[in-house]
């Protein structure tokens, strides 16, 4: 399996998703690598190198998100050759930054961190009305909302679609996790938040332990 | 202002530019930035703590040219790519303003253009940068920044709630945060004698309304600074077009800034000294600011001390310093707050660093990454000041090594979240003057500078 993980390190450095998709596909099909085996013991350990390397900033945004489009082309392959049709997501995650803040980037890092981590990501974009947030999380049964803000004036925005859940009676069919400069672990706690991550790491490790 | 003829011209650009789906705009910047890199030879030296090359300057300025032509900016509102040829660009550079007066009376002062190791002095704007404050010390912290000579203009922070709610963006209390901003603002002035300082306008204006309702009847001045902004990276929208169009129609002075992301979407050190140099130009020709500044931020830290990134902010000021005469400006973000070393240090380093590369005017100190609820006080800002000052007409490769020796101080804590203490517990709220344990720190950490050779005033 290690010739696989380097081959699939190499191809993310290369950009090289065709390339990545047939070292896959030649693991299963011409070395008998189980796709389960394959998912659990080559595509995520090597997504979460990948995820150690960009916390640690020695490479960045543009390679995760190759890292990510590889991922889902493998996966996407790969559920192809699954004896039964088995769902290889982790969980569904409607995430964006809310109302009034069009800050983009880090929301960005966390999403595709969590892509690569095995989610499957519906990013709303910027500045995200919060009844935006509760629509789409009903329609594609969501297990997660997660909400950035990286502005103080928009916090409240955050609280208030925590509010409209409760009032609304879905609060306990989808978790909320958020996450923002200026947010702290004590506000999320404060205003009904079910985790908070500081950066895209944390982020990952928080909503690893939330569906567990 | 003969810099603001364009703006019709940009407005019909923005109306007018090619349709794009925002994630291509976004992949356009990381090729772009990559080829540009590599065809003018672009890296970062890490055993350098600044930039100490003048050719890289140049060719970096060259780089930026390249890439504010190919790319342009995103207008988010009207999903369309602006872009500007070579000509109209160096066009918009030659009109730019070298100069600019803020304030009245005995406290006006004027921001000139610098080169590196010019010995003109640096302008000090002194503000906590967003850091939310409560409504009862918010005109008192600001008097402590006000207070200080070697502060030139000031900004305030956001207040944490007003009348007990929080200000939130686009709402009526936006529009009561920034009428309380502008009592507080100038009371603050008047407090420490010095009612014709300079302001910075609408501290607590996230949308558009807030920015029209603080500049309009009875608010603050024309002189007074005015915001506008890029989103990251290399984007607007209707609300920073609003205000620019607002602002040059007042006849005002115009205040761009331009924060890219470490590691997002123009990669490592060099990308981010590339990506920003991008930015001020795009920002001088089609915002027509009077000054411009950086302030990338870090992903996990969100201050912009990490040596990568000061390494980065100075390549950039010295290819934008050595290359144009617009008035660049850099926000002092550290990751330590009040009553921390961590804080003094940051500030020491990011002052020099600037100070030698050529920056106009620094600005700041926003403490603790201006997140932490009243986490700043008017001594860092002084502080941050006085290093500017001593770093004053210092040659870069003395500024190189002293800097190295402010960093081994301060990196091992930049994760550390070392956030110190709030106003309340580093200032006298009576006397207005900080405690002991502050003042004690202050000063022995200028004594370690001075003993490392800074030479203060």
């Amino acid at each position: 399996m290690e010739q696989f993980i380097k081959e699939l390190l190499v191809a993310v450095e290369e950009g090289d998703i065709e390339g990545a998709v047939k070292s896959a596909l030649d693991a299963v099909e011409k070395s008998n690598v189980d796709p389960l085996d394959y998912f659990e013991n080559c595509l995520a350990p090597a997504m979460n190198e990948l995820g150690d390397q960009f916390s640690r900033m020695e490479i960045f945004l543009p390679d995760l998100m190759v890292a990510g489009e590889i991922a889902d082309a493998i996966r996407e392959e790969l559920v192809k050759k699954l004896d039964s049709v088995q769902d290889s997501n982790k969980g569904k995650i409607v995430i964006g930054t809310i109302s009034g803040d069009n800050h983009d980037i880090g929301k960005k890092m966390v999403a595709t961190m969590l892509g690569v981590n095995g989610y499957e990501i519906i990013d709303l974009g910027t500045d995200v009305d919060p009844m935006d947030f509760i629509n789409t999380a009903k329609k594609e049964k969501a297990d997660i909302i997660a909400m950035s803000s990286l502005l103080s004036t928009s916090m409240p925005f955050i609280s208030e679609t925590i509010e409209y859940l409760v009032a609304m009676g879905l609060k306990d069919s989808v978790k909320v996790v958020v996450g923002g400069g200026p947010i702290s672990a004590d506000w999320a706690q404060e205003v009904g938040a079910d985790g908070y991550g500081h950066d895209a790491k944390q982020a990952v490790d928080m909503v690893n332990a939330l569906l567990s | 202002m003969r810099s603001q003829t364009k703006l019709v011209d940009m407005l019909t650009k923005i109306e007018t530019g090619k349709i794009m789906e925002e994630k291509d705009f976004d992949k356009l910047i990381t090729t772009t930035v990559k080829d540009v890199l590599k065809k003018y030879q672009i890296s970062y030296n890490k055993e350098d703590a600044i930039n100490m090359d003048d050719d890289l300057a140049d060719r970096l300025f060259q780089g930026g040219l390249e890439v504010a032509e190919r790319v342009g900016i995103y207008c988010k509102s009207t999903h369309r790519q602006i872009t500007y040829t070579r000509d109209e660009i160096l066009e918009g550079l030659k009109w730019a303003p070298d100069s600019v007066e803020y304030g009245r009376s005995l406290d006006k002062v004027t921001v000139h253009t610098r080169r590196p190791e010019d010995t003109t002095p640096v302008v000090n704007f002194c503000s906590p940068f967003g850091t939310p404050l409560d409504e009862n010390i918010y005109s008192k912290v600001m008097e402590s920044y006000a207070q200080s000579p070697y502060v030139d203009i000031i900004y305030g922070g956001c207040y944490h709630k007003i009348h007990g709610f929080a200000p939130k963006t686009h709402s009526p209390w936006e529009v009561l945060a920034t009428w309380r901003e502008i009592e507080d603002m100038k009371s603050a002035t008047r407090r420490a004698n010095r009612p014709g300082l300079g302001i910075g306008t609408d501290a607590n204006s996230v949308s558009e309304i807030g920015t029209l309702t603080c500049t309009s009847y009875d608010g603050f001045a024309k002189n007074d600074v005015h915001l506008a902004c890029f989103i990251s990276e290399l984007k607007t929208d209707y609300t920073q077009l609003m205000r620019v169009a607002h602002t040059i129609k007042s006849d005002a002075v115009l205040h761009g800034f331009y924060n890219a992301i470490y590691g997002g979407m123009a990669g490592g050190a060099e990308g981010l000294a590339l990506i920003s140099t991008a930015g001020e130009i795009l920002l001088s020709v089609i915002y027509m600011t009077t000054t411009n500044s950086m302030s990338p931020a870090h992903p996990f830290f969100n201050s912009n001390t990490a040596p990568e990134m000061v390494w980065a902010i100075s390549a950039a000021q010295q290819a934008l310093n050595r290359n144009t005469h617009i008035l660049t400006t850099v926000m002092t973000s550290p990751s330590g707050g009040p009553a921390t070393e961590c804080l003094l240090y940051e500030c020491a380093t990011m002052a020099t660093a600037t100070t030698v590369s050529g920056t106009s005017r620094i600005d700041g100190v926003r403490s603790a990454v201006g997140v932490e609820l009243n986490h700043c006080s008017g001594l860092e800002a002084q502080f941050n000041a006085e290093c500017a000052r001593a770093a004053t007409g210092m040659t870069r490769k003395t500024a190189n090594e002293l800097i190295k020796n402010f960093q081994k101080e301060y990196v091992p804590f930049l994760g550390t979240n070392p956030i110190g203490k709030p106003f309340t517990e580093v200032y006298n709220l009576d006397t207005l003057k900080p405690t002991e344990e502050w003042k004690g720190m202050y000063d022995k950490v200028k004594s370690n500078l001075t003993s490392m050779g800074m030479v203060f005033e």
